[in-house]
């Protein structure tokens, strides 16, 4: 084996601080260890070019690089590795500038010291790297889009104009979601079914989208690049094929009445109806669930379109990627009791009042007191009903419910003029683009509003209902009469969630789909090959979520695009003679990617996010993390502690996104803090292994630091939890060994918080410096 | 007098008031503030900003019935709250004449309302017995009551 060690000055930034003649020497020592140089700026063009005639002449097989952070240059020294001829994973990074030279400004002589203990421990993980190879595969350049709303109509137009087939799959008998219910929408008051409708029917007649409506998905297998799709379409008892839409022949013979699901209740339909007007597919449908099968619609088609005997149908079919926008359901108003929605006939909510409003809505647009029939003189709108309310566990704010009151206000003054309208709040949240301006219009038109969340709603003496409230900006309690009172209630994640169990997706405690980073990742699930667009992740208005449904189906493109997917090796690979098929690691793996089959554990090597919690928690040591093995952990594990330069000396175990970018933002940062730690990198707190903790005191640290990221923002979901428990069970077992449970440290610290990382460093070195060195507890016992 | 820290006490009782978002649910349901001066919005804005407000007559205006605590949108414990607040207020010596006068009563009869003539006619024309099954009854058990209150100097803390 022979090794090249190469050491950055970094300009002075390194070499001002470390004695890289020092380090080089000392370095030499070590065994293995072929050829050491030092290069001015290993980065630039020069740098790596004499690297790679470096490999070459002396016949280097591993190559560590003793330089900045491995977040910043990892994938540059990857590509001089393979210029060079050499596997790219061959290559280990010494962070001896962010997590040396940067903290330690006023200790030249420990940072050099540090820096060759850092070396070593690379040199030590470098004898142990093997090649590894990333894996081409053929991927489906199909999708799948399950819900047809807005965002999902945006993402399978996207992709079928941009040449993929796309599958989509629509529970309802139309698509168009609840956009295509709504009357006018803010901020521009332009009809919803009219800038709709055209999309709706572009869906229909495309040739890359094949559409299923009233269906639903019932299996999702495979993973990311072949996804297969087991569906089924439900009878509508109407041949789609034959059926015109013509539905005023069979609904005027239909003698069965029902309340019309499309108008929450408000208008009528018959047992077969047609969604609404504009639907897509212009196929009627028959409720089975009232139908009394007279069969008077079949003699009245003149299609002859009617089929009674028509089944459930299977469908099955395979996919790439998969895009979910599944939407929401809206809170319901009769879980609010104090507001009387469902007691008195005259409280309404905002969805009631949309479908009133809309032409083709029950009223025909006509805005009526459902106990009267009259046009209401006041109208009063609650807002935050199950929006911001501890109450009914929707503590998130609804976002779409001001401006949509607003909006609903504005129409009923503009139709008609002489009602009085207040609307009552607790902030109004008017942040989008002209959306202020919008506030300010609907002020200007006379709209009132009352600040207080309004307490309950009764009824006054004539039977009208009553609202009562505190005005708090004149603190001021009020009861006040209304002819007609408007809900409006907030959105809330679908109570069904099939779909999110059969592809294993994350929710919030909100309830709504979890995305894979809060910022950075907004249409990305935490499965490879998911995405999510629209309300399914959470409230959002129809911009939003048409922008999201195109991003969506940008991320599709981007993956699929090439028809084929490199992937990772950085994952889990089960040693099977070891394994014994016990199925923790099914049990620990979030993402269900790891299986036991035939009383062996298999791991979806494609889909695996390389995180390693299973790997920690196999009792038999069967999975193994490549590049981040065992045998390679405690080899640093070995090296930081085979000379003692120090007291105390802590080894830190950092997780690569959060804590271990923490430490290398305190060295941005140049927050200075004691050369004591020893920092070892896993990608994810969840692979520390309580063993690595017991060997690096058993090897003599003074202090282990498991680090991860803050708990709720684990890169890989609950690698962070596996962490706690682990190390929570282990302060037992130290305490149960006679040694200090002080001596583990555990942090849960964001990549933002280096000053927290340095401060955290500090007292923790001051705290072993009480306890003294390792053992010493153990003697003082034994005293 | 001492300065006591409101905001803290509350904080260490499990009690949230910071979390208030002035929404007036609270106020808006509250039967008593219909017809007195009690605003129990205004209360938890107080305690939140750590005013002095144990010599303001509302505190003792609530009459406990839970309605607001029931209906805070953010789950604040209102009248807890405000219990723990005429706590204070009581340990700091503030106290209307009334209700020391009341806890006289409890500290001679167990009862801050105790029984009497009138009540006793009602009872005896109900087909009830003469009295209830309390310390009324019970001339010992009054006794174990009243070294009870008197060994947390309830006795002290209420005198004029």
């Amino acid at each position: 084996m022979r090794i090249g060690v190469y050491i950055c000055h970094c300009g002075l930034n390194i070499a001002n601080v470390i004695n890289i003649d020092t380090l080089r020497k000392k370095t030499e020592e070590l065994a293995d260890v072929a050829i050491v140089s030092d290069i001015q700026f290993m980065c630039s063009d020069f740098g790596q070019d004499s690297i790679v005639e470096d490999i070459k002449k002396h016949d280097i097989d591993r190559v560590v690089v003793a330089a900045c952070s491995p977040r910043l240059h990892e994938q540059t020294f990857k590509r001089v590795l393979e210029k060079a001829g050499l596997n790219p994973y061959l290559l280990e990074i010494v962070n001896i500038r962010e997590q040396d030279s940067w903290v330690h400004m006023d200790d030249p002589q420990m940072a050099t010291q540090k820096a060759f203990d850092l070396t070593r421990m690379g040199v030590a993980k470098a004898r142990l790297l093997v090649p590894l190879k990333n894996k081409i595969i053929k991927v489906n350049k199909d999708v799948l889009v399950i819900g047809g709303g807005v965002a999902g109509i945006e993402a399978a137009l996207n992709l079928a104009d941009s040449g993929f087939h796309v599958y989509m799959v629509e529970k309802e008998p139309t698509i168009g979601g609840k956009m295509s219910l709504l009357n006018e929408v803010f901020p521009t008051n332009d009809c919803s079914i009219c800038v709709l409708a055209p999309k709706m029917t572009d869906v229909q007649n495309h040739l890359n989208i094949e559409l299923f409506t009233f269906s639903e998905i019932t299996g999702i297998t495979g993973s990311v690049g072949d996804f297969q799709i087991k569906g089924v379409k439900k009878p509508r008892y109407v041949s789609e094929d034959k059926c015109k839409g013509c539905v005023e022949e069979c609904a005027r013979v239909c003698p069965v009445e029902i309340s019309n699901p499309f108008d929450f209740g408000l208008g009528k339909a018959k047992a077969i109806y047609m969604p609404i007007p504009q639907a897509v597919p212009q196929v009627v449908c028959i409720d089975s669930k009232y139908c009394v099968g007279c069969g008077l619609c079949k003699q009245a088609c003149p299609a002859d379109a009617i089929d009674y005997d028509q089944k459930e149908e299977q469908v099955s079919f395979s996919v790439g990627a998969i895009i979910v926008a599944t939407g929401y359901q809206l809170f319901d108003a009769t879980r609010k009791e104090e507001y009387g929605y469902g007691i008195y006939p005259d409280v309404i909510t905002n969805m009631e009042l949309e479908r009133m409003l809309n032409a083709s809505g029950p009223t025909r647009g006509k805005v009526v007191v459902p106990s009267s029939g009259e046009i209401p003189k006041r109208i009063a709108f609650i807002q935050c009903v199950g929006s911001r309310d501890a109450t009914v566990d929707n503590p998130y704010c609804s976002r779409v419910c001001c401006m949509s009151a607003i909006k609903n206000a504005q129409l009923l003054k503009e139709r008609y003029p002489d009602t009085d309208i207040t609307i009552h709040y607790i902030d109004i949240r008017a942040s989008g683009e002209m959306y202020e301006e919008y506030y300010e219009r609907t002020q200007s038109m006379g709209i009132d509003f009352i600040r207080g969340k309004v307490a309950e709603v009764t009824e006054d003496r004539q039977g009208n209902p009553m609202l009562r409230f505190e005005d708090t900006l004149e603190c001021e309690i009020c009861e006040e009469s209304y002819d007609l009172v408007v809900l409006s209630t907030g959105m809330e994640a679908n109570e069904d969630d099939g779909v999110s169990r059969l592809l294993n997706l994350a929710r919030r405690t909100d309830r709504f789909l979890s995305i894979a980073h809060p910022k950075m990742r907004p249409v990305d699930s935490h499965v490879n090959g998911v995405f999510i667009a629209g309300c399914a992740s959470g409230p959002k208005e129809i911009q939003v979520a048409i922008a999201q449904g195109g991003a969506a189906a940008s991320r599709v493109v981007r993956l699929l695009n090439k028809g084929e997917l490199e992937t990772d090796p950085l994952s889990a690979h089960v040693d099977s003679d070891k394994c014994i098929g016990c199925k923790i690691c099914e049990d620990v793996c979030k993402f269900g990617k790891i299986h036991v089959v035939d009383k062996k554990a298999v791991v979806d090597e494609i889909s695996c996010r390389g995180c390693g919690a299973c790997s920690a928690a196999c009792p038999e040591e069967a999975i193994c993390m490549r590049n981040y093995t065992n045998e390679q952990i405690l080899a640093q594990v070995h090296a930081a502690l085979e000379v003692k330069d120090e007291f105390p000396l802590i080894v830190a175990f950092l997780c690569n996104w959060c804590s271990y970018a923490c430490a290398d933002l305190a060295g941005t940062s140049r927050i200075q803090y004691p050369t004591n730690v020893r920092i070892i990198r896993t990608m994810c707190s969840g692979r520390i292994d309580p063993s690595f903790v017991l060997s690096a005191l058993k090897e003599g640290a003074d202090g282990v630091l498991v680090a991860g990221c803050r708990l709720g923002e684990c890169h890989y979901l609950h690698g962070n939890y596996n962490a706690k428990h682990r190390m929570h069970a282990l302060e037992g077992v130290l305490e149960d060994i006679g040694l200090s449970p002080k001596r583990l440290k555990v942090e849960w610290i964001s990549a933002a918080e280096g000053e927290r990382f340095a401060k955290s460093i500090e007292s923790f070195v001051d705290d072993l410096k009480e306890l003294g060195p390792i053992g010493s507890e153990i003697l003082e016992n034994s005293r | 007098m001492s300065d006591p820290n409101v905001l803290k006490i509350l904080q260490d009782a499990g009690i949230d008031v910071l979390s208030c978002m002035q929404c007036g649910t609270c106020s808006g349901s509250c039967p008593s503030g219909h017809y007195t001066i009690l605003n129990t919005r205004r209360l938890v804005r107080k305690a939140r900003k750590n005013k002095d407000m144990l010599h303001d007559d509302d505190l003792w205006m609530c009459a406990t019935c839970y309605n607001c605590q029931e209906r805070c949108p953010r789950g604040i414990k209102i009248v807890d709250a405000i219990l723990s607040i005429r706590t204070i207020a009581v340990h700091e010596g503030i106290m209307l004449p009334e209700h020391r006068a009341v806890s006289q009563f409890m500290l001679e009869y167990g009862h801050a309302v105790p029984i009497n003539d009138a009540t006793k006619v009602m009872r005896e024309g109900l087909g009830l017995e003469l009295l209830p099954e309390t310390v009324h009854k019970y001339p010992d058990a009054l006794e174990d009551v009243k070294t009870l209150l008197r060994s947390c100097e309830f006795d002290k803390l209420v005198k004029d």
